[in-house]
């Protein structure tokens, strides 16, 4: 067959597929295992109390309870959020809201806990509303309630993101049928809205519930009391006021367990789909809709401005706060925050860049695995990094690797590293989906006219995950860009990171820089996360500017 | 010669107590060979077969005398043209035809204009820079076709290729598929409407399978 | 022998950089917090007169808290990179020593202005401090007066306090009440419970997030916090409560590194410490008590501060025999 003996594709064969993502599932499993075994070797009392000790057994309760709790009430809430917003596609300022919405997850912690009780706390604006109008805040910020309103600022936009996207991916024959039968809203949930939703239920369910799971200083500052200790915080009492190795590996052990669990229930109910925004573009749909005109309108409109309210205003505390000293001190050249701000980039772009790649790599072994024991692991071991402590990882780590901090940035690439890992989760999210939408007639296309190796990526892959790939990095970025806990834990020679100054000016009186601090923080996290999730423009234009390179070479092009 | 002999394929996780299929058919080169039969008889599954997409459990393929069996799809010397789902719609059509002489799309100028030109025979010359996604049915499938047609490989599998075009399209397509047999194409089709059986076909097969 | 200066000059460099140092001279590695090291910290002026007498580079290494130091430190064992430690304080002293990681300081200490005696062969004090109470002026005109009357007061009245688990203020707290109440401590927690807002994982998460939002009128901090509001902010809202029972007290120290390499320059570095160079960065910077007497250098917002009549203080033998016990009653107090 003389046609057919053009050599193969670059890097098509299956190793090249194969060899990045087993070496970085080795990797991860190798840290994570590594790291909890490390803690585990080091361990010099006995065999751990846990089983009999009624606090650790009230920690793990009281952790598995508020997580159930968070995930109950971002969920219920997410619901008629993301159905008022499918129904309302006009509404004004929409786009900006579902960006909100999608940034709530990178917002560190801190920061947006301070804005929260500014907000939301015994002194804080709705108290002030509530007592001039005479009454009193109907709720105390401190206990179950605060780490309840806290997780669902945090999980209910990510779900409501989640489902809108979901909703709008409803086949339009589907909703045209829906539509000339006229259906009402409650019919429209059970033939069309909850048949789509159900499926990324589970995994945005453990998603949220992971995260509520491992909450940390949430649950610290707003839990009112030792009452609210999560594994999480008892970990890090373990590691770092009682060097019990033992006890806070069993912890660790028990939140593997239960986490991993969870996803594994997930996983193995094949229910698995790609929990978190890919910002595909939508169409309009919620002029198809019957309960999207009338009353509806309105009350969808109020639901949705309520919750706009919600997300924006500790938002807008915190920059209220900020802005004035910032304000005064933008033009300060030898500002510490300008070193921080360029030190911060130095970890988070490599990091960012490191998770989108592990990922690529992670998903492309995937893919070209068959159903088993590698398979699972490599699918399996991107989750890792969402229920393997930090403190445990990073102590263990340490034990392994003793990175020097004397030698000029060995500290600084660990914690990049281990950032990017803690990011996999959240990349992976994004790009699963895209790198797996080609079904199998594109794939049989695809085998048969050999577009194998480095080309099925440069022209089937790249130009459809070009767009993920730019938010799965800015997640990568922002979320290594707010870190403090890795960071923390590894220490630091004399020149802090953004969230490593805010907590120095936090630990030392510095008050109203730790405001500025915050609000910049918050700032340049949002603006790199617009600037690599913008939508369409950016991409449509270079895919333009591919096919006109691409033509150069045809006559009268 | 296409020859397939005692050709035996199950699908993966199907039930132990339902038939699986046994298939036996010789085409000649040059032929236009229509497989005929009820629905699940099995039709497609034989030109998935062929092209290596599906693997069978015991038998012969043989092209030219050479067996077919061992390699993988991208060396067999097969185009499959589906009923949908034959382009990659981020990309514009000559790219999509393009692809089917280098899946690199390493042309040269002259491939290009040759690309250009097929485009043009089949109405579609000024629609090379537009998007595949943006083309209607019909326009897709006369994509594929030419695509198909500029691929050296010598057989054509014709899995419904014309199902729910127009007559306009469906003339177009029958007229180029015509061309390709008598420039010694070698054709396997597989269509439920008689009218594309009678206007490609030199004959009917419809013992090609029996229950396995 | 008569070599050229230039090549004496070379010689050197190259004798010091193959001990792998900057510049030739010798480094001195601390492990510390960010209070002291932070750039509006103590740490960067002292750095500074410090390395103008030595002669040699100060490397501060940031970790996040006392603990986070003694962690570090027990992680890297014997091969660790640290020279000198710096910010351990009365409360992690014992564990820190039982390591026997650090080594004696070997020093004659000049005459130290602490409330209390000190003699030990291998911590040396840097500064000092109450735990107090510090209240909003703005919100309560008449807070209570003793940790009984605290105990005591109405439910209504809403403090602040750390967890004496993960933060050192917290745990000055607790060894307060116990010192205080002793056996009853775990009663009077119960009392206190209610009046509690919430227990914050650290210092800062209260002080920043809650106090200064007007969460609470009263926070478990230092009596010295007042000093910086009035010194830096310029305000005179925030006052420490000066406690009848007497308050609780925290020595902050340093110590010598035991597989250091640099042990004579780690204790140049201790004798320093004591010395006005060092201690004049200490009131204003670390907001904290100076370890020796600054007669008029002392900043003249120190004289307004609260002048406790008792400072409360347990060995440190009896603080590592019993913490692990005091802790859990504390836990059963609150979650009960």
């Amino acid at each position: 067959m003389t046609a057919l003996t053009r050599p193969a594709p670059p890097f098509s064969r299956r190793r090249w597929q194969l060899a990045p993502g087993l070496v970085f599932t080795s990797l991860v499993l190798v840290l994570m295992g590594g790291g909890l075994l490390a803690l585990i070797l080091r361990a010099d009392s006995g065999p751990s109390e846990l089983w009999q000790s009624p606090y650790l057994q009230g920690v793990i309760r009281f952790t598995a309870w508020q997580a159930s709790l968070s995930v109950i009430g971002s969920l219920l809430i997410a619901i008629p959020i993301a159905r008022a917003l499918v129904r309302q596609p006009d509404l004004p300022g929409r786009a900006g809201l579902l960006r909100l919405m999608e940034m709530s997850l990178v917002m560190p912690t801190i920061v947006a806990v301070s804005g929260l009780v500014a907000v939301y706390g015994r002194r804080g604006w709705l108290a002030e509303v509530t007592e001039w109008a005479g009454g009193s805040l109907p709720w105390n910020l401190y206990g179950i309630s605060g780490i309840l309103l806290a997780h669902i600022f945090f999980n209910a936009p990510l779900a409501a993101r989640v489902m809108v996207q979901t909703l709008e991916r409803v086949p339009v024959s589907q909703r045209r049928a829906a539509s000339q039968l006229g259906l009402g809203s409650w019919q429209l949930w059970r033939v069309l809205d909850w048949p789509a939703l159900r499926p990324v239920m589970p995994g945005l369910a453990a998603l949220v519930f992971s995260l509520c799971f491992t909450s940390f200083a949430i649950v610290v500052t707003l839990g009112g009391g030792p009452g609210a200790t999560t594994i999480e915080v008892a970990i890090y009492q373990a590691l770092r006021f009682e060097f019990d190795f033992n006890r806070a590996a069993l912890l660790a052990f028990v939140q593997l367990l239960i986490c991993g669990g969870l996803w594994w229930l997930v996983f193995r109910k094949n229910r698995h789909q790609a929990v978190l925004p890919d910002q595909s573009s939508s169409t309009d749909t919620g002029s198809l809709r019957a309960d999207s005109a009338g009353w509806r309108r309105t009350t969808d409109r109020a639901l949705i401005g309520l919750f706009a309210l919600f997300l924006a205003l500790p938002v807008l505390a915190i920059a209220l706060r900020g802005v004035p000293w910032l304000a005064r001190e933008l033009t300060n050249p030898r500002l510490a925050l300008w070193d921080a701000t360029f030190r911060s980039l130095a970890i988070a772009l490599p990091a960012g860049l490191l998770a989108v790649a592990i990922t690529l790599a992670l998903l492309a072994a995937t893919s070209a695995l068959k159903p088993g024991l590698p398979r699972s692991l490599a699918s399996v071991s991107g989750y890792l990094p969402l229920i393997v402590p930090p403190i445990v990882l990073g102590t263990g780590l340490f034990l392994l690797i003793q990175p020097r901090l004397g030698i000029q940035g060995y500290g600084l690439t660990v914690v990049a590293l281990i950032n990017s890992l803690m990011a996999l989760p959240f990349t992976l999210q994004v790009l699963r989906g895209p790198f797996q939408a080609m079904g199998t007639p594109a794939l049989r296309v695809a085998d048969q006219l050999d577009i194998r190796g480095w080309y099925r990526w440069r022209w089937l892959q790249w130009p459809r995950l070009k767009r993920p790939l730019a938010l799965a990095l800015g997640y990568g970025i922002t979320l290594s860009l707010g870190d403090f806990g890795v960071i923390a834990l590894f220490g630091s020679p004399a020149q802090p990171t953004l969230p490593m100054l805010l907590h120095q000016q936090l630990g030392s009186y510095q008050v109203a820089a730790a405001t500025g601090t915050a609000c910049w923080l918050l700032i340049f996290i949002a603006a790199l996360f617009t600037l690599l999730s913008r939508p369409g423009r950016v991409a449509s234009r270079s895919a333009m500017r591919d096919t006109g390179v691409t033509h150069t070479g045809v006559p009268h092009a | 010669m296409l020859e397939i002999d005692d050709l035996l394929f199950r699908y993966p996780g199907q039930a132990p107590d339902t038939p699986g299929w046994h298939f036996n058919v010789g085409i000649r080169e040059g032929e236009c060979v229509a497989l005929t039969g009820p629905s699940g008889c099995g039709k497609s599954t034989l030109l998935n077969l062929v092209a290596g997409f599906l693997a069978p459990a015991g038998g012969d393929m043989r092209w030219q005398g050479q067996n077919l069996g061992p390699l993988p799809p991208w060396q067999r010397p097969v185009t499959t043209v589906f009923q949908e789902q034959n382009l990659f719609d981020h990309l514009t059509v000559a790219e999509n035809v393009g692809l089917g002489l280098h899946p690199g799309l390493r042309l040269s100028k002259t491939q290009w204009s040759r690309i250009e030109a097929a485009l043009e025979t089949v109405n579609l010359g000024g629609l090379h820079n537009q998007r595949a996604g943006n083309l209607s049915g019909g326009q897709r499938q006369r994509v594929a076709v030419v695509r198909a047609l500029l691929r050296p490989q010598p057989v054509l599998l014709l899995d419904e290729p014309m199902t729910g075009l127009d007559d306009e399209n469906r003339t177009i397509l029958q007229d180029l598929l015509l061309q390709a047999r008598d420039q010694g194409k070698t054709l396997a089709l597989v269509s439920h409407d008689i009218r594309d059986r009678q206007a490609l076909a030199d004959r009917e097969v419809s013992d090609f399978f029996q229950p396995w | 022998m008569n070599l050229h200066p230039l090549l004496r000059a070379a010689l050197t460099t190259l004798i010091l950089s193959g001990a792998g140092q900057a510049y030739g001279k010798p480094v001195l590695t601390v492990y510390t917090h960010p209070s002291f090291a932070a750039e509006w910290g103590p740490g960067p002026a002292i750095r500074e007169a410090f390395e103008d007498r030595c002669g040699c580079e100060v490397q501060f290494t940031i970790l996040d808290s006392g603990g986070a130091i003694l962690q570090r430190l027990r992680l890297e064992g014997p091969g660790s990179n640290a020279d000198l430690v710096l910010g351990l304080d009365t409360s992690t002293m014992e564990t820190a020593r039982e390591t026997g990681l650090l080594a004696e300081h070997q020093a004659a200490l000049p005459e130290l202005a602490l409330p209390v005696a000190w003699q030990d062969p291998v911590f040396v004090p840097y500064d000092w401090g109450y735990f107090a109470f510090v209240y909003d002026t703005e919100q309560i005109d008449n807070p209570p007066t003793s940790l009984e009357a605290l105990v005591n007061a109405p439910d209504e009245l809403k403090i602040i306090i750390q967890d004496p688990r993960t933060s050192t203020p917290g745990l000055g707290l607790l060894l307060w009440m116990k010192h205080v109440f002793g056996d009853q401590a775990d009663e009077r927690w119960q009392q206190l419970q209610g009046k509690v807002l919430t227990t914050t994982q650290s210092w800062s998460d209260g002080y920043f997030s809650l106090f200064m939002n007007g969460e609470a009128p009263m926070i478990l901090s230092y009596s010295t916090s007042p000093a910086y509001h009035m010194a830096v902010d310029k305000t005179d809202r925030y006052q420490a409560i000066p406690f009848e029972e007497g308050h609780y007290l925290q020595v902050e120290v340093a110590a010598v590194v035991e597989s250091s390499d640099q042990k004579a320059l780690a204790r140049s570095f201790l004798e320093f410490m004591l010395t006005p160079d060092f201690q004049r960065h200490i009131p204003l910077k670390n907001v904290m008590y100076p370890a020796i007497d600054l007669g008029d250098e002392l900043p003249e917002v120190f004289d307004r501060l609260i002048e406790p009549t008792r400072a409360l203080m347990f060995s440190p033998e009896t603080l590592r025999a019993n913490r692990q016990a005091w802790t859990n009653e504390w836990l059963d107090a609150m979650t009960r």
